[in-house]
Order: structure tokens, then C-alpha cells, then sequence
């Protein structure tokens, strides 16, 4: 804070408070002699009344002094101004304001009570009532999608309520695209002869500056020319400690059971010191009320992140989610993370022996067998020989698997009719499947087969090769140890399928490494099918021997029973998603974590009609979907996604000041504040003459005595 | 019985009558015309036998006791109706030479004209007036005598006055104690701004032989209520450092000064059983003087 004088010059006028004193050293009268017989009563009465004169007289010194001055002072127009934390070059006169309110996630952070938000709004209503009545201004509230801001208009009403209206989004706000906007109002050519300023409130958040992009330019009847921008800090200079989950995933883990997963969480320290014994919790809930199920302790670098993994298995199969979070700290946005999982479901399986053996490991199944019913496995099976098969209704199981069959006879139509109507099937073949009558049997269902090829009299033993990873059941093996367990298996045969048939709504999901087909899937109907073109015991392939085939195995099970484990697909704040359905199912609601619902038909449908409704998620957690499906509407647990909060909010790391002030064109351009009042010009010269007025009327009081 | 006169020379034309002695006519002429008979009867006239009352006897000598005693009228006379012997003290210091504002009576003059006055009407009816005019010393002394001439003597003797020199009251009390050694009537003319603070008892002292002292305090209306505003070098009179002041500074501390100094010197003459009469030079003498003059008829009655 300073005083500054409009006139200056006219305060050299103050000299004129020395009047009284020269007035009483230089020009003091001469007093008038008179004679008088009763001195000696003078005498006394000046005796006693000396030092109340002598107060009197200092007093009507004073205020004939005070006078003088502050009439003096009062001519040259004093007015106190509030510069707060940095100078920006005055503009004198009128001018087009924009003010921007950064409303990004990061500034719920809390200082005291108070979050970042209210402060910086507080600051623009301060920036506001600091504005001349020649001034123009607008507002733009920084955070969510694009910025865009009108005009700068002189209603004060209008802005005061939008300011009052805004609220902090849960997004990203990109605060250097939101002077970009502001330097577009700007330009409005009503206003295009005021002087420009931009007086932005926000926590200088580094992730919100784009410091690598063009400063904002104000176009004008010269060019562009930059206006001057005040950056209000609403932290007041402090550094903002932030602890957050940035990142969250969640795996299936087959050593903790057929729904176990292991939950990884990517966490973040913004702050320079290190956290060390920062406490985790995990739920299998998304209600931060529910029991913890797994806590741990972890250590975060100083402005670095830290991974934490965490086991959690789940009751039961089906939709879930699982959420993660942090002990609270003054950022509430970013201490926990949601996450949807789409958890495996206990699959049942009927297991076809087609050449069943006393002797165990030699019996077609075994291995099979061994694989699905492993204790981690979500399949339960059945295992019959052919003979058994008519005492089983295809329809009471999700997969069947077809091994080494040789003949199904009248309940080839029963399997076909299962298939289409959503079953699964394995097929896997051998010595005992005759291929012409497979071929009618299974005709449909799997590619006609041609003949069995005999890997050694080529060369050696067929490997895998050109493995689909994209698949599902396959995903698991694409990379690492689980890769080598599954190209070094060995295939000594293999049928191969004929070719001018191959392609016909078939996709091979792996291939040996001559190109004949090995795994292909088919789908009749609503069912999935694969093929095994060689045998799953030993005798035409070691693959039953290798570590691949129990999860291979597994996986394939669940992906024909339809209880694979499902990747959700989460969203950040602010993103746009594409609310997808089931088949027959109509969208009624989405619902927000914080219960609002949004009614389906005000929701954007951007692509052609009956193309499905997207949504910009405007808060983190878990949003669940409303549906309608054969006239129930019930919310669907299965379309449930996650919505992370954007990791960049997180990271509450600040600008440099000086950097950011020489992006913004320097000193002479920009200016760094602790608050917005630093604009503010408090005229004084009323205040003067009042406190004039009043010397004057005390001198009179003073002098008529 | 003439009706009491209710208007009375003014001072401002009063001062400006030429000489004292026709100051003196008009005021003893207004206070005759004020009072119903001589005021000044002394206290030396002694009784002697009763008479039986006849038509033309004075009333007022009826003597009541012995009508009640005998059922019968009879008056009081005197065996010898002995001269009072007055004497006329005036202050002739040079602060009596002072008036406030020009126009107006000196309190010199204003003094010399009540002293006249009075005695003028003391020899009227016969009694020895005597005069004392003190500065710091006695300046003029005339002897008490009576008869009409004696009383233009002392008129003169006043308007020859000058007002010099320090006041010293006490000169002029001794003198009266040394030549008047019994009881008399002494009436004393004075501002009593006089260095010795108990000048009052002095004049006490002449009580205790037996005199009845009035003492006529003489003051300038300036003097009272301080008219004073600017920047003023205030110059003694008497001699001594001048004062400088502003007037309206100092005038409330005056006024609180002189109004306690006037109160001390009522309360000393009240303790001294000395007669006190404010004379202000602004105010008629012969308002001065008659109500003066009707207490002691009241009292002597």
C-alpha cells in the first residue's frame, strides 16, 4: 500500500502549513501599552492559568497548521493505493476488464477452512468493487470444457451474479487457454479504445499453466498488443502439500482364488518433502463407509510417485468395485479412487471324454480336468464319457467341451440349438474324431475339418505362432513368462481345416508356426466356439504339460461361458464417454456418485439417431447406469464405470513467478499478487477536507475562548 | 414631604462638570432632595429630660416607654446636640488617578466628589469635617472644624489633589488615630490597591477607638469586568514590570482573581466591623450615597 497524489504537483502546497510559524517568528505584533492599576491581578490569573494557555495556544497552532495542510494536501488529490504483492504498469483511465476465476479441481483445496475457491472468488469481488464506473468488464469461470466468455459489458449486477453463481468444477482447467479467451473478449471492438487488463484468480497450480503456448494477445484497431494481467494468488504465496491416488488398477490374481485381483494404486506426493507410513486402505465397496478389507503403509518421494499393491478377493462374481484411499488432506478430491471391476463368475462345464482311460494321465480329460478344477478356477465341471452324455441336458451348463469325440449322434441338434443360444463350446480332437462325421455333426459350429498332419515328418514338432493377443482368454499371455509357456508348447499333430472354408466366420486366434490353424472361434448364434485343431491330452501335443495350459484352459472356459473376466473402462472428470447397452436395454438415467441423476433425454446423441448418448462425467467416483430391459428398469450393476479425477489436479506443484510473469510479457505486463485488492484507489482528498473542516471549526472554538 | 428624587446625575455628564465644586452643589442637592432629613445625625447627641408633647414637636422623639409608663405623651430632649467629628480620608495614590475609559471620572474624582458631598451635608448640619488625602504618605490634612466655610475649604483642598505615588493607606490611618483620639465618623476613599494585603485592619484600629469607619472602595468598571480583548502590554501604574497578554486569555482568570479579592476585602471589613460600600465610577454618586445615607438613618432611628 502506498499514497500516491493525482495532482503532485499541488502538494508542494503542504510548504503552506508553515504559514503559522513564520507568521509567529517574523510577523508577531507589536502589543498596545496600556496602563492598567490592578497588574498584580493579571499577574496572578496568568499564573494560574498558564499552562492551560500555553496547551491553548499549541493547540490553535496545531490546528491552524492542520488546516493549511490538509487543504494544501487535499488540492493535490492524495488517494491510497493497494499495490498487495506486485506492480503492474498503471493504466490511467477506462478500462476493458476480464476477470478469470479458476475453478479446476485443485482449488477445492482447503487452507484453513476455506477453500481455494471461495478465496479467489472473493478476491474477484474485490477485483469488482475496485472497478470505475468507466470500466467494462467480464467474467470467465476457468474450469471444465473450452472456455469461452462475452463481451465485457458495464452491468455490474450481471457480473456479481455470475461470479456468485460459479462453482468449482472437478476438472481440469487449462488456465493459460482461459486467458486466451479472456484476450478474445477483450478484443470486442466496443471496447476496443479502453485500456486491456486481465485479473485472474487461481492457486498457480503449474499443471494448469501451459507456459510452452502463446501468451494472450488482445487484438486492436494497432494489432495485437498484450494486456496487462494481474495473477491473484489465492494460496497468498503458500505452497499447497497435496498426498493422491493419480492411478489405479485392478488384476485378476489367480493365486488368491478364482476372484481374487490384485489392486495396484499409483500415488503421488506434491509436495518437497517425502511422506513416509502414509496409510492406504482398500475396500471392495465404492462407499468410503464400507469395512476395509486390506490396509498398508507405503513411502512417497518428494514430488514423485509411489506404487502400492494391494490383494483383495471378492465374495462372489459379477459387477463390482473396488476403491482405494488415502488419509484425508486439504485436496478431499484426489485422497480415494473408485474403480469398477467386472469380477469372473463361477462357470459350469460339461467335460465330453471321447476316449476315456483307466489309466489316469492317459485318459483324454485329465489334464482338462486338472486345469478347470484348480482352486482358482470360476469353472465347475462335470465329466462324462459319451455314453454318460444322455444323462445331461446341454442347457444346464454354460460350456461344454467336446474332447476327442468321436460321434454325438441325435444330441449333435441338442448342442447345436445350445450353442446358438448362447452356449460355449470346446472342441478338441484326436485319434477317435472321424473328421467327414464331425464335419456333419458339427457342421456350423466349427470349420470343416481336412486331414491330420503329422509335425515330425516335417521337420519337428509345430509350435504356436501368430497368437491373437488381443483376445480375451489370450490377453494373459502376451508378453513375459506366461508368452514362452505358451509358444514352447509342442505339437507332434494337428487336423488341418480345409482351406476354402477356412475363412468363413471363423478367426483364428493362434496358428502353428507352418500357418495351419490351431485355436479358431467361431460364433453360430449367439454362442462362441472354439476349435482346438490338436488334443488336449499328450497324445498329439506336450501343451497339457505346459505351465499355459491351466490358465489357457481356464480362460477359455470362462470366455465361452461368458463369465471372463471383464475389463471396465473408466473415465477422468471432464471426458467424454459413450454410455454403451446391453442388447435390449433402454437408457433411462445415469447416476452420479453424489446421487443426481441425469435423465437420459438430456443427454447428447452426437453420432446418427439410435446412435447411444455420451456423457461428460463431472465428478469422480462411481456412476452407475439406469436401464430398461423387458420392461424393468433397474439400475445395471454390470454398466457401472468408474470416473477417476484428472491426475493433473493433483499435482498442486506451483509456477514459478518469474516465470510465469516473463510468459506474460514481463514486469511492465504482469504482475503477481497476494490478493485482488491491490488495484483498488482509495481517494483521500474528501477524507481531508473533512478532517479541515474540522481543524477549522476547532481553531474557531479555540480563538472565540 | 417632598417625593425622593428618582433620577440622578449621570457620571459621564457629572465628569463633565468643570470643578469639584459644582460637582458637589448638584450632587448635595440631589441627595437632599433624596433623603427626608439629614442623615448624618452623630451619635454624640445626648439625651437630657422629657417634655410633655405639643402640637409641633418632632413625632419622632416621642419617647413610647414613658406614654406606656404614665398614659401620657412626652418627647425626649437633649441636653447638648455636641458636633460630630467627621473625617474625610481620600487615597491619593496615583492608581486613583486611573479611569478605564475617557469620558468617565477618574477614581480620584469620583472619591473627592463623594468625600465633598459629604462634606458638605456634614457641615450643614453643623459638625466638625476633617480631611486626610494619603498617598504613600499623607499628602494634605485639613483639621476638623465646622460652619460653611470650612466645608468650601475642604471641597478646594480636594480638587487641588493630584494623584501620585504609591497607595499607603496606613499614613492616613495613623494620622487619624494621632489627631483624633475619640470616637468620630471616618470615611475612607480608597481602590484599596494597596501592596500591605491587611490594610482593612489597619482601618480596624480605628474602630477599636471608638470610630465608626466606612470605607467608599473605588473602582473603575474596567477595572472589574476586565473589557481588555487583544495583545496588550498591561503598564502598572504605580510603578513596576509591565505585563504582556492577550486580554481574552487572561480575562477569565482575572475576573476569578478580583472577584476573590473583592469577597476577602468584604469579609475583612465585615471582621473588622468596618462599613463597606462598593463605589463604582460608573455608577451615580448620589446612587451611592443615599442608600448609604437611608442605612444609618435606618440605624440611627
Amino acid at each position: 500500500m502506498n499514497l500516491g497524489f493525482v495532482h503532485p504537483a499541488l502538494a508542494w502546497g503542504a510548504l503552506a502549513a508553515l504559514l503559522p510559524l513564520l507568521v509567529h517568528l517574523f510577523f508577531r505584533r507589536r502589543p498596545r501599552p496600556v496602563s492598567f492599576p490592578a497588574v498584580e491581578f493579571i499577574l496572578r490569573a496568568r499564573r494560574e492559568t498558564q499552562r492551560r494557555l500555553r496547551l491553548r495556544r499549541i493547540l490553535l497552532f496545531a490546528a491552524r497548521t492542520a488546516l493549511l495542510l490538509l487543504v494544501a494536501l487535499a488540492l493535490a488529490r492524495p488517494e491510497l493505493r493497494r499495490e498487495g504483492g506486485g506492480t503492474v504498469a498503471a493504466t490511467t483511465g477506462p478500462a476493458a476488464v476480464a476477470l478469470v476465476l479458476d475453478a479446476s479441481a485443485s482449488m477445492t483445496y482447503r487452507r484453513g477452512d476455506e477453500p481455494l475457491f471461495e478465496r479467489a472468488r472473493a478476491d474477484l469481488g474485490d477485483a469488482i468493487g475496485a472497478l470505475g464506473s468507466s470500466d467494462a468488464a467480464t467474467l470467465i469461470v476457468c474450469g471444465g470444457p473450452a472456455p469461452s466468455a462475452p463481451a465485457p459489458s458495464y452491468d455490474r449486477a450481471a457480473l456479481r451474479r455470475a461470479l456468485r453463481d460459479a462453482r468449482p468444477t472437478m476438472s481440469y482447467a487449462d488456465v493459460g487457454a482461459c486467458l486466451g479467451a479472456a484476450a478474445v473478449a477483450l478484443s470486442d471492438p466496443a471496447v476496443a479504445t479502453l485500456a486491456k487488463r486481465i485479473v485472474v484468480a487461481t492457486d498457480l497450480a503449474a499443471t494448469s499453466w501451459r507456459l510452452g503456448g502463446p501468451p494472450p494477445e488482445v487484438n486492436g484497431p494497432k494489432g495485437p498488443q498484450r494486456p496487462e494481467v494481474r495473477v491473484v494468488d489465492a494460496a497468498r504465496g503458500s505452497e499447497l502439500p497435496n498426498r493422491a491416488v493419480v492411478d489405479l488398477a485392478a488384476e485378476p490374481d489367480l493365486a488368491s482364488g478364482p476372484r481374487g485381483y490384485r489392486v495396484t494404486a499409483t500415488l503421488a506426493n506434491a509436495s518437497a518433502e517425502p511422506v513416509n507410513d502414509v496409510r492406504i486402505e482398500l475396500r471392495t465397496s465404492a462407499a468410503p463407509t464400507a469395512p476395509v478389507a486390506v490396509q498398508g503403509f507405503v513411502e512417497i518421494p518428494a514430488g514423485g510417485t509411489a506404487k502400492k499393491t494391494l490383494v483383495a478377493s471378492f465374495e462372489k462374481g459379477g459387477p463390482a468395485s473396488v476403491s482405494v484411499a488415502l488419509a484425508p488432506d486439504a485436496l478431499a478430491l484426489d485422497d480415494a479412487r473408485v474403480l469398477a471391476v467386472a469380477v469372473p463368475r463361477d462357470a459350469k462345464a460339461l467335460v465330453v471324454d471321447g476316449s476315456p482311460s483307466p489309466v489316469k494321465f492317459r485318459d483324454e480329460a485329465f489334464f482338462l480336468e486338472a486345469a478347470l478344477q484348480s482352486s482358482a478356477s470360476p469353472v465347475r465341471t462335470t465329466l462324462v464319457d459319451v455314453g454318460g452324455l444322455a444323462q445331461h441336458r446341454f442347457a444346464d451348463f454354460d460350456v461344454v467341451f467336446l474332447l476327442n469325440v468321436r460321434e454325438l449322434g441325435p444330441r449333435a441338434v441338442e448342442l447345436r440349438s445350445f450353442v446358438e443360444q448362447g452356449g460355449g463350446l470346446f472342441v478338441a480332437l484326436g485319434s477317435e474324431v472321424d473328421f467327414e462325421l464331425a464335419d456333419k455333426e458339427l457342421a456350423g459350429l466349427v470349420p470343416p475339418l481336412h486331414v491330420v498332419k503329422t509335425a515330425t515328418d516335417t521337420g519337428g514338432p509345430a509350435r504356436f505362432d501368430a497368437v491373437d493377443f488381443s483376445h480375451p482368454a489370450l490377453a494373459i499371455f502376451a508378453s513375459g513368462d506366461a508368452r514362452e509357456g505358451l509358444l514352447g508348447a509342442r505339437t507332434y499333430k494337428y487336423a488341418l481345416i480345409r482351406p476354402e472354408r477356412r475363412g468363413e466366420g471363423a478367426r483364428t486366434l493362434a496358428s502353428f508356426d507352418d500357418g495351419a490353424p490351431a485355436l479358431v472361434e467361431t460364433h453360430p448364434g449367439r454362442g462362441r466356439v472354439i476349435l482346438f485343431t490338436s488334443s488336449v491330452d499328450r497324445d498329439w501335443s506336450d501343451w497339457s504339460i505346459r505351465t499355459s495350459f491351466l490358465p489357457a484352459m481356464q480362460r477359455f472356459a470362462a470366455y465361452l461361458a461368458g463369465v471372463e473376466e471383464r475389463r471396465v473402462v473408466s473415465s477422468v472428470v471432464g471426458a467424454t464417454r459413450t454410455v454403451e447397452l446391453e442388447q435390449g436395454q433402454t437408457l433411462k438415467a445415469l447416476v452420479a456418485p453424489d446421487g443426481r441423476e441425469l435423465a437420459a433425454d438430456s443427454l447428447p446423441r452426437p453420432g446418427p439417431p439410435g446412435s447411444p448418448p455420451v456423457v461428460v462425467p463431472d465428478a469422480p467416483g462411481l456412476w452407475e447406469v439406469r436401464v430398461e430391459s423387458r420392461g424393468e428398469v433397474r439400475l445395471d450393476p454390470a454398466l457401472a464405470f468408474a470416473v477417476f479425477p484428472d491426475p493433473r489436479e493433483s499435482d498442486t506443484r506451483r509456477v514459478a513467478p518469474a516465470e510465469l510473469t516473463a510468459w506474460l510479457g514481463g514486469a511492465d505486463h504482469a504482475a503477481l499478487a497476494q490478493d485482488a485488492r491491490g488495484e483498488r484507489r482509495i481517494p483521500l482528498w474528501s477524507v481531508l477536507l473533512a478532517l479541515a473542516l474540522a481543524a477549522f471549526v476547532a481553531e474557531s472554538a479555540l480563538a472565540a475562548r | 414631604m417632598a417625593e425622593p428624587r428618582t433620577t440622578f446625575l449621570d457620571p459621564a455628564l457629572l465628569a463633565k462638570l468643570a470643578s469639584l465644586q459644582v460637582r458637589v452643589r448638584a450632587v448635595v442637592e440631589g441627595v437632599i432632595d433624596g433623603l427626608h432629613r439629614s442623615p448624618l445625625r452623630g451619635q454624640s447627641i445626648e439625651f437630657a429630660e422629657h417634655k410633655e408633647y405639643t402640637p409641633g414637636d418632632e413625632i419622632r422623639h416621642m419617647d413610647w416607654k414613658a406614654y406606656a409608663r404614665r398614659d401620657r405623651y412626652y418627647v425626649k430632649q437633649y441636653e447638648q446636640e455636641t458636633n460630630v467629628r467627621a473625617w474625610l480620608v481620600v487615597d491619593a495614590s496615583a492608581s486613583m488617578g486611573w479611569r478605564g475609559a475617557p469620558g468617565r471620572l477618574t477614581k480620584l474624582e469620583h472619591a473627592a466628589t463623594m468625600a465633598g458631598s459629604l462634606g458638605h451635608l456634614l457641615s450643614r448640619q453643623q459638625d466638625s469635617v476633617g480631611l486626610v488625602a494619603a498617598a504613600d504618605r499623607v499628602m494634605r490634612a485639613v483639621p476638623p472644624r465646622g460652619g460653611a466655610s470650612h466645608a468650601a475649604t475642604i471641597v478646594d483642598t480636594l480638587a487641588s489633589l493630584a494623584a501620585q505615588g504609591a497607595t499607603r493607606l496606613a499614613a492616613a490611618a495613623d494620622h487619624v488615630l494621632e489627631h483624633a483620639p475619640r470616637g468620630g465618623l471616618v470615611l475612607v476613599f480608597t481602590d484599596l490597591l494597596d501592596p500591605d494585603e491587611h490594610v482593612v485592619r489597619r482601618l480596624g484600629l480605628l474602630r477599636r477607638r471608638k470610630h465608626e469607619v466606612v470605607l467608599f472602595h473605588v473602582l473603575d468598571p474596567a477595572e472589574i469586568e476586565f473589557p481588555y480583548e487583544d495583545d496588550a502590554l498591561f503598564e502598572p501604574v504605580e510603578g513596576g514590570a509591565p505585563v504582556e497578554a492577550r486580554g481574552r486569555d487572561v480575562r477569565r482568570g482575572y475576573l476569578e482573581v478580583f472577584e476573590r479579592w473583592l469577597e476577602d476585602t468584604r469579609r475583612s471589613a465585615a471582621a473588622a466591623d468596618v462599613e463597606y460600600v462598593l463605589a463604582r465610577s460608573d455608577v451615580a454618586i448620589e446612587r451611592i450615597l443615599i442608600p448609604f445615607l437611608a442605612r444609618r438613618e435606618r440605624r440611627l432611628a
